[in-house]
């Protein structure tokens, strides 16, 4: 056993971007304006970009089912530490959706990096002086390490850990102009936002750690059907929080993850202010790539979440997909409008892995990818040639000035919108061509399921309980039901899972725990899905309405117009990405996701549920979604034209209509929520401030400065009467007694010879004395030496 | 009345006390320097005395006073040189005068 080349190809596409980031923050200064910037489209994101098309094309072309499952199940892991007698372990996950991933995310964005020099040439690089312009190729590579790491980890905390690092790229590339205000405020709403969701995350991962006892991807999925099928370990207890199991904690905890990072609703906020940062930054970070790790993440741990946590998933999905689709309408800033349809679409692949539509939510993120990093570019292009105005009312006309970006937009709007013509295909079967492009297929597919989970769902799970009880093969029933009941055509797979038959046959024994899930899984509310179906129809409206009065109409500002110009370096990605997206998602991304779906979405306690709409023999049963979601785009098209054709008047005067001014200007401040986290959490946070402020004035200064007395008067006594008294009485005395001990005898000192010999003749006489009369008598040398 | 041991003591008793009243009454230093040599000889003489009267045939007592003989002569070269440092400094030989070491 050892490293694929598959792996060390995608792992080398991990490390090439992150080798450029450090030779720019070396090196960049010397190479200068414009080397620096292709130096990050070669090593920053052209080599993966290469490893990433050749490991894809051997996947897609060459590969067959079974040299991918052998790929899939023998790829290295190193371990990287030891935690107590658990490893963590690193390697590359090799499956189909890390591929189809990875070649995405290189795709796009080599496409931007490519684009970003065209869009640096024009703008200003200095601050302070000092040239900026390697410094954001920089971080573009990093955030190229980040992102390729966080799809190509195998391990949850390598995930995590280039999870943040996105999240610091996306903070210092939203403040690059950090010479302004409003970026560095953007960039710490964005920050802190993000770690709000990433508490939760961490709360996810420690729970993983604690109870699955690995981080590892698929060593949690196992340990987890493992414990769910023998209601052990996170099954085994009985804790509770809000109703949720603490099986279900878990899951939402990761997906608060996700929340923060694909900017879900009560964490949405930071969005739509990221843009302030540059435009390609954008339309890469922002729009295609990074926010979508979200959706992502909530893809891989599909396999820990109970249906408790994915119908909490589908709810904050609903909530978003439907309130920032509204907000979008009103936005005139044209990059806060894609901001607000991006938030509105990444709404939609939350709600679809809620509801179970794994394929359609991972399809629908990476068509969204193409199409929304796009649009931006558009944007990017349409502000450029603009001279930096962002105002789409001062737009308009500028069709004649930039045709290529115009149609490009055009072509972003009808995917965005979902284009097509339902239950039409050229030829037919496994190759039938269907007319439709972008969200047509991946949009409407969401939907598909959701009409499914909503409204026949007490059907597919009888039908299934049913099956179910069967054993056997029912595991690969339940996943690809068959004929009998509409609800069981909705659900039928791709051709490639009929390949995959014998592969799944070993996991057939679960039989009887999928037919307990569909039990469990409740339906989803119909009111989800309705919402879900009403955006369906905003959607168009709002991207229409953008598309027509930047390009359409008469131009509003001469000045703007007039400065309109397009350029090459940035045209090219744009009609790049626009053939991307008119022909190669479907064909290609929704099998490659079709094939990850079947290891990755084994479930044990949820349901990955498949539903193609616009296949023809399954549409033909739904005429009624299909009429309902398939002509949407119609009829939002057909009222934003209706409305805008004309300029902007009509839509001042319907602003100003009784009903609708209010709801303009609830939607015009986002639903209050900026003031209201402004009010709780900003001013809630000056408040307390001010709290501990004075209480730390009056409080805690209080006690001290009373402890200070209190250390003050203990000074005064100790000091006046211990020691001035005591220790200082001590001192003084034995100095007094010293200086009066050497008056007395000083005295005799008088300097004359005479005193001196006489004192000495008195002592002598005296000693003489006392020798000679001494009491006793008997041994006296005088007496013996006078005696005789 | 033969001369004994007693009448030699009497003698030095007296040279003695007339050095140490010399000593006690000059103010001159060289009348002190003087009795201070009169205390010296009165030892010697003593030391001589004791020789003969307790400890005859031996020369111990002569020897020492002879070193004392030498040792007054030694003393009284310094005696003299601070005599005459101290009539340098102060233009008078009055120890009285010289009471500058006193406490």
């Amino acid at each position: 056993m050892g490293q694929h080349w598959q792996e060390v190809f995608l792992a080398c596409g991990v490390l090439s971007p992150m080798i450029s980031f450090w030779m720019l923050v070396f090196f960049g200064p010397k190479m200068g304006k414009p080397a620096a910037g292709w130096f990050a489209v070669v090593f920053g994101m052209g080599i993966p970009l290469a490893l990433a098309s050749a490991v894809t094309c051997h996947w897609w072309f060459i590969a067959d089912d079974a040299l991918r499952a052998s790929l899939t199940a023998n790829a290295v892991r190193f371990t990287w530490a030891h935690l107590g007698n658990t490893a963590i372990t690193i390697g590359v996950k090799l499956d189909s959706l890390t591929v189809a991933m990875y070649f995405m995310v290189t795709f796009v964005a080599f496409w931007i990096f490519f684009f970003s020099i065209g869009y640096m040439e024009g703008h200003s690089d200095e601050v302070d002086g000092k040239c900026k312009y390697w410094r954001f190729f920089a971080y573009l590579s990093l955030f190229g390490f980040s992102m390729l790491g966080l799809v190509a980890s195998s391990s949850l905390l390598f995930l995590f850990i280039f999870w943040e690092l996105v999240g610091l790229c996306s903070y210092l590339l939203i403040g690059f102009y950090f010479d302004k205000q409003w970026p560095q405020y953007a960039q710490m709403k964005a920050f802190i936002t993000n770690r709000v969701g990433d508490f939760g995350f961490l709360i996810g991962l420690m729970l993983v750690f604690l109870y699955l006892g690995t981080l590892d991807l698929d060593g949690a999925a196992a340990a987890f059907a493992h414990q769910y099928a023998t209601h052990t370990g996170i099954f085994a207890s009985h804790f509770t929080l809000f109703g949720w199991s603490l099986a279900t904690i878990m899951g939402v905890g990761l997906f608060c993850g996700a929340m923060g990072k694909s900017s879900q609703f009560p964490l949405h906020v930071w969005l739509p202010d990221a843009m302030a940062g540059p435009t390609p930054v954008s339309a890469l970070i922002h729009a295609a790539t990074m926010v979508a790790a979200g959706v992502y993440l909530v893809a891989r741990v599909f396999r820990l979440m109970t249906p408790d946590a994915l119908m909490f998933v589908a709810l904050i999905g609903t909530i978003t997909l439907t309130a920032m689709g509204l907000v979008a309408i009103v936005q005139t800033d044209i990059k806060k409008c894609l901001a607000y349809s991006t938030l509105s679409q990444l709404g939609y692949m939350i709600f679809g892995m809620g509801c179970g539509a794994w394929i359609a939510a991972l399809f629908h993120l990476i068509t969204h990818a193409f199409f929304k990093a796009m649009l931006f570019l558009c944007s990017g292009q349409v502000i450029e040639g603009c001279h930096h105005e962002q105002d789409m009312r001062k737009m308009g006309g500028l069709a004649k000035k930039m045709p290529v970006t115009c149609w490009a937009f055009f072509v972003g709007v009808l995917a965005i919108s979902g284009a097509g013509i339902p239950g039409l295909a050229i030829g037919s079967g496994e190759h039938a061509t269907k007319l439709g492009i972008g969200g047509f297929f991946s949009k409407d597919e969401i939907l598909a399921v959701g009409y499914a989970r909503s409204y026949q769902w007490d059907d597919v799970s009888k039908f299934e309980s049913h099956h179910g009880e069967e054993g056997g093969e029912a595991h690969d029933e339940a996943r690809r039901p068959a004929e009998p009941s509409t609800a069981g055509a909705m659900l039928v797979s791709d051709p490639m899972n009929e390949r995959a038959e014998g592969q799944a046959a070993d996991a057939g024994g679960h039989g009887a725990g999928i037919a307990s899930i569909f039990a469990k899984t409740p339906p989803l509310p119909k009111w989800m899905f309705l919402l879900a179906i009403f955006t369906a129809y905003v959607t168009p409206f709002y991207m229409m309405r953008m598309w027509w009065i930047t390009f359409m109409g008469k131009p509003r500002d001469e000045h703007v117009h007039h400065h309109a110009h397009e350029t090459w370096k940035m045209y090219v990605p744009l009609v790049v990405l626009s053939v991307g997206t008119l022909v190669a998602s479907y064909y290609f991304f929704r099998p490659m996701i079709a094939m990850a779906s079947r290891d990755a979405t084994a479930a044990p306690a949820v349901m990955a549920i498949n539903g193609e709409l616009h296949t023809p023999a399954i549409a033909a049963a739904h005429h009624w979604l299909l009429i309902g979601a398939g002509f949407a785009y119609l009829i939002g098209f057909a009222i934003a034209i209706a409305i805008y054709r004309g300029g902007l008047d009509l839509a001042d005067g319907i602003r100003r209509l009784p009903l609708m001014k209010q709801l303009h200007i609830l939607l015009d401040k986002k639903y209050f929520i900026d003031d209201l986290y402004h009010f709780v959490w900003i001013k809630g946070c000056l408040l307390l401030a001010w709290c501990v402020k004075m209480i730390d004035t009056y409080v805690v200064d209080m006690v001290s400065n009373i402890m200070a007395k209190v250390v003050m008067m203990g000074a005064s006594v100790t000091g006046n009467i211990l020691d001035a008294s005591g220790v200082d009485g001590v001192v003084n005395g034995v100095a007094k007694t010293s200086m009066d001990m050497s008056d007395v005898l000083r005295s005799p000192q008088t300097g004359r010879i005479r005193n001196y010999v006489m004192f000495a003749a008195g002592v002598a006489a005296v000693v003489l004395l006392i020798i000679v009369f001494r009491p006793d008598g008997a041994a006296n040398p005088a007496a013996v030496a006078f005696g005789p | 009345m033969t001369i004994g041991l007693t009448h030699y003591l009497i003698v030095a008793a007296v040279l003695f006390c007339s050095g140490l009243f010399t000593m006690m009454t000059k103010r001159n230093a060289i009348g002190i320097l003087i009795g201070v040599e009169l205390v010296l000889n009165s030892a010697g003489v003593n030391l001589v005395a004791f020789d003969r009267y307790l400890g005859p045939g031996k020369l111990d007592g002569q020897i020492t006073t002879l070193f004392v003989i030498v040792l007054a002569a030694a003393e009284a070269a310094i005696a003299v040189g601070i005599c005459i440092n101290l009539y340098k400094n102060m233009a008078t030989v009055d120890v009285d005068k010289a009471s500058r070491l006193r406490g």
